[in-house]
């Protein structure tokens, strides 16, 4: 009798030690490592272990899609993968992301957060989290120019007032920090009522929309109200913002974690873009979602392991580390976001500006981040070079069917 | 005989790793490229489709590639020139024997020790919109009455005095040196005291505000697209002079080791001046280096990447792009599927170019001196 409990529990170790699967997860370098290797220590790293399953992360250093692209045509890439939502469709496209339909309950997220992982009907990723932009803005800067702070009230002419009292404090200092880029400018042409590519089958750089958003916020620049990142040496408005030269950034919730490290004293406040034009405000959903890779031999396991990934501990713990925003609807009443601290108060901006006005994913169908750079160069053409702004955004209408003639 | 068979088997035996290696790494993926260049390859579809000259008729006319094609020959044109001359002139200088020389070649040398990268990132903040480069100009700017003065001075002084020791029957070159350091601090004396009785005033501070890579302009105004460079090219040429003219200086000291002192000495006691020497000594004996200088110089320009890769979205892409990122940025275009074909198709017609170009001047350049 002894003898054979002791030979059905040396069986049992044996089956355990059979069944260890090990799952590999891709995504970005930076901190990411370390935060997914908190989240299975402290959160659903024993739930996986009792089902039998080690995880195990590979940052991808450097240029993620290039690298992803080429661990999937080699067939090296890992079982997980992130799959950012601007480059989405491109890597669906290669037929190597699993279909999740009929394995995975993807109702309890944000559904607009899904629409971005759903190409022909089926889904491909579960968000991970997701952000959009809000303006963060210099609270000591502001009261030292007698400016009141920026809110959700604002319109354009109210917010441009307010940055002109901010730069007419001292030479060097600025009203915000306004990149001469589409991943920023965007949110601003959406809230004159521009509609992007995937909203309108061909979106039109040359409308009166794109032409008064393109004139208010290179005029903003140019009269000195703002600047851009790199004429005062830095690579985003986060940064503008740490060194206190400018008033207001717009980033998303990733700049709590910055602005923590690198300005641990800055005092900061956070609100929702002004209103624009058409009455609304405008805003970018930025998102990156865990996907499966159809070739992966551990299909079973891996599923399991994307459920633990997002099921609501796991974004729970995301949320109060102040990591990210959760892609669970559920989460939207957390008493997180109501906490009285400025970090709190950037997040549930962030949160909210998911569903206040004209809102879009950050995604650009088959052209991808190429998209970009038409309207990119027009816009740096008029601030730096003195463009006009009719004939800059014809060039780039020029430039950007070429690229979908290219394109096919 | 059996003797040297056992050598020669020993010789290849000693070469096979390198050999495999550059079977592996060249010969095959170069076989490869060429073939690929040929399909509509996407990393993905494989069989891919033979598409013959598609993708190089497709080359040609895409507008971003011929801006990279620019890019590149004037880069590479112009940075050649531009290093080679420069070596050649330091390399000179610095071959003159004179108390701690050898601290003067280890300095001029720095510039090539440090990363590609590093300086990269130097450069950018030394030419940002109010950074060092703009600021130096404006006091330049501010200060043109000074800087005029004093070189018109110093001429005129210079002139009087070879003239006066030409009088008296000395000979005296116009650029004696012991003369020059004279001329030099009298009219900087006379600078300061024009300034000191306001005969000359500083502007106010003048505000050069010069976007060096934020800007989609090209140089000189008004020139036809060919020979138009855009800005921020020019500072990563200038970059790359920097950077590249220690080591082929390097180069020429080397050479400039083998040239007699006593051609030197015979030629200036018939009078010939110092750029006389340089023209019809220097520059002769060492040909043999000059071919060697340009040659890698041409290789390295026309390849340049990194420094273009660096500077990211710092400057719009089409007035930064070379051949050598136009090839990368098509390999793993923004978030669309890999265009391999297409991408293989430039980096065979940068190979191309690159052996061209390298016969070219072999043509008009020999190696030998003449």
């Amino acid at each position: 009798m002894k003898k054979a409990s002791v030979l059905a529990m040396a069986l049992c170790l044996i089956g355990i030690g059979i069944a260890q699967t090990n799952i590999r997860i891709m995504g970005y370098g930076g901190q990411d490592p370390a935060i997914v290797q908190r989240l299975l220590d402290d959160v659903i790293g024993d739930r996986l272990a009792a089902e039998g399953i080690t995880v195990s992360y590979e940052p991808l250093e450097g240029d993620y899609n290039a690298a992803l692209f080429n661990a999937l045509s080699a067939g090296t890439a890992a079982d997980i993968f992130y799959l950012p939502g601007e480059t989405a469709p491109a890597i669906v496209a290669t037929g190597k992301v699993l279909a999740l339909d009929g394995h995975i309950d993807v109702s309890p997220f944000i559904a607009s957060l899904m629409d971005v992982y759903t190409f022909d009907g089926r889904v491909y990723g579960v968000p991970k989290d997701f952000n959009t932009l809000a303006l963060v803005y210099n609270t000591d800067l502001f009261d030292e120019a007698g400016v009141e702070y920026p809110d959700e009230d604002d319109t354009w002419a109210d917010f441009a007032d307010k940055l002109r009292g901010v730069s007419a404090l001292e030479d060097g200092v600025y009203g915000a920090c306004f990149p001469t880029t589409y991943d920023r400018f965007g949110a601003f042409a959406f809230a004159s009522g521009w509609q992007p590519p995937g909203v309108v089958e061909q979106p039109d750089f040359t409308d009166s929309a794109m032409n008064e958003a393109v004139d208010w916020y290179t005029g903003l620049i140019r009269e000195g109200a703002a600047v851009t990142p790199a004429d005062v040496g830095q690579g985003w408005t986060g940064g503008c913002l740490a060194t206190e030269e400018v008033g207001v950034a717009i980033e998303g919730a990733w700049i709590v974690g910055f602005l923590r490290n690198d300005a641990p004293n800055l005092r900061y406040g956070a609100t929702f873009l002004p209103l624009g034009p058409s009455g609304e405000r405008g805003n970018f959903i930025y998102s990156v979602a865990y996907a499966v890779n159809s070739d992966s031999p551990n299909r079973d396991a891996a599923l399991l392991v994307l459920e633990a990934l997002t099921s609501p501990e796991a974004q729970q713990w995301v949320l109060e580390e102040g990591l990210a925003i959760p892609s669970r609807s559920e989460l939207a009443d957390n008493p997180f976001f109501d906490q009285d601290t400025p970090e709190a108060r950037a997040n549930r901006t962030v949160f909210q500006g998911a569903e206040q006005g004209n809102v879009y994913g950050f995604q650009f169908g088959t052209l991808g981040t190429d998209f970009m750079n038409p309207i990119n160069d027009a816009l740096s053409a008029i601030v730096t070079d003195g463009a006009e702004i009719d004939q800059a955004l014809g060039q780039a209408q020029r430039n950007l069917q070429a690229l979908q003639e290219r394109a096919r | 005989m059996k003797a040297r068979r056992a050598e020669a088997v020993a010789a290849y035996a000693f070469l096979t790793p390198f050999l495999a290696l550059l079977a592996v790494f060249f010969v095959y993926a170069a076989g490869r490229a060429a073939y690929l260049s040929f399909t509509d390859y996407d990393l993905f579809s494989w069989p891919p489709n033979f598409v013959g000259f598609g993708n190089y008729s497709d080359l040609l006319q895409d507008t971003v590639f011929l801006t990279a094609l620019r890019n590149t020959v004037l880069f590479s044109l112009v940075v050649t020139a531009t290093q080679t001359a420069g070596a050649l002139v330091m390399a000179s200088v610095l071959n003159s024997k004179i108390r701690g020389i050898s601290f003067f070649r280890a300095s001029y040398y720095i510039p090539a020790i440090a990363s590609s990268v590093v300086i990269t990132l130097i450069f950018m903040w030394l030419f940002q919109r109010r950074g060092t480069v703009n600021f130096i100009l404006g006091q330049v700017a501010a200060h043109l009455p000074h800087i005029l003065l004093l070189v018109v001075l110093a001429a005129l002084l210079q002139g009087a005095q070879v003239a006066w020791e030409r009088a008296r029957g000395l000979p005296a070159g116009w650029f004696d040196p012991a003369l020059l350091v004279v001329s030099l601090l009298m009219a900087l004396a006379g600078t300061v005291l024009a300034d000191f009785l306001g005969l000359i005033r500083a502007a106010a501070a003048a505000n050069v505000d010069i976007s060096w890579f934020q800007t989609s302009r090209a140089v000189p105004d008004g020139f036809p697209f060919w020979l138009q460079a855009p800005l921020p090219l020019v500072t990563i040429m200038m970059m790359n002079v920097f950077t590249t003219i220690p080591t082929f200086m390097l180069m020429y000291l080397a050479a400039l080791q083998d040239v007699p002192r006593s051609q030197y000495e015979a030629a200036s006691l018939d009078g010939a001046n110092p750029f006389q020497q340089l023209r019809w000594i220097t520059v002769p004996a060492v040909q043999p280096v000059t071919f060697l200088v340009v040659t890698l110089s041409l290789i390295g320009t026309l390849k340049v990447f990194d420094q273009v890769a660096i500077l990211g979205d710092a400057a719009p892409f089409r007035s930064r792009v070379t051949l050598a990122y136009y090839v990368y940025d098509r390999m793993f275009p923004g978030g669309q599927a890999p265009e391999v074909g297409f991408a293989a198709a430039s980096a065979m017609f940068l190979a191309l170019l690159t052996l061209l170009v390298v016969l070219l001047q072999r043509r008009f350049l020999r190696a030998e001196g003449a």
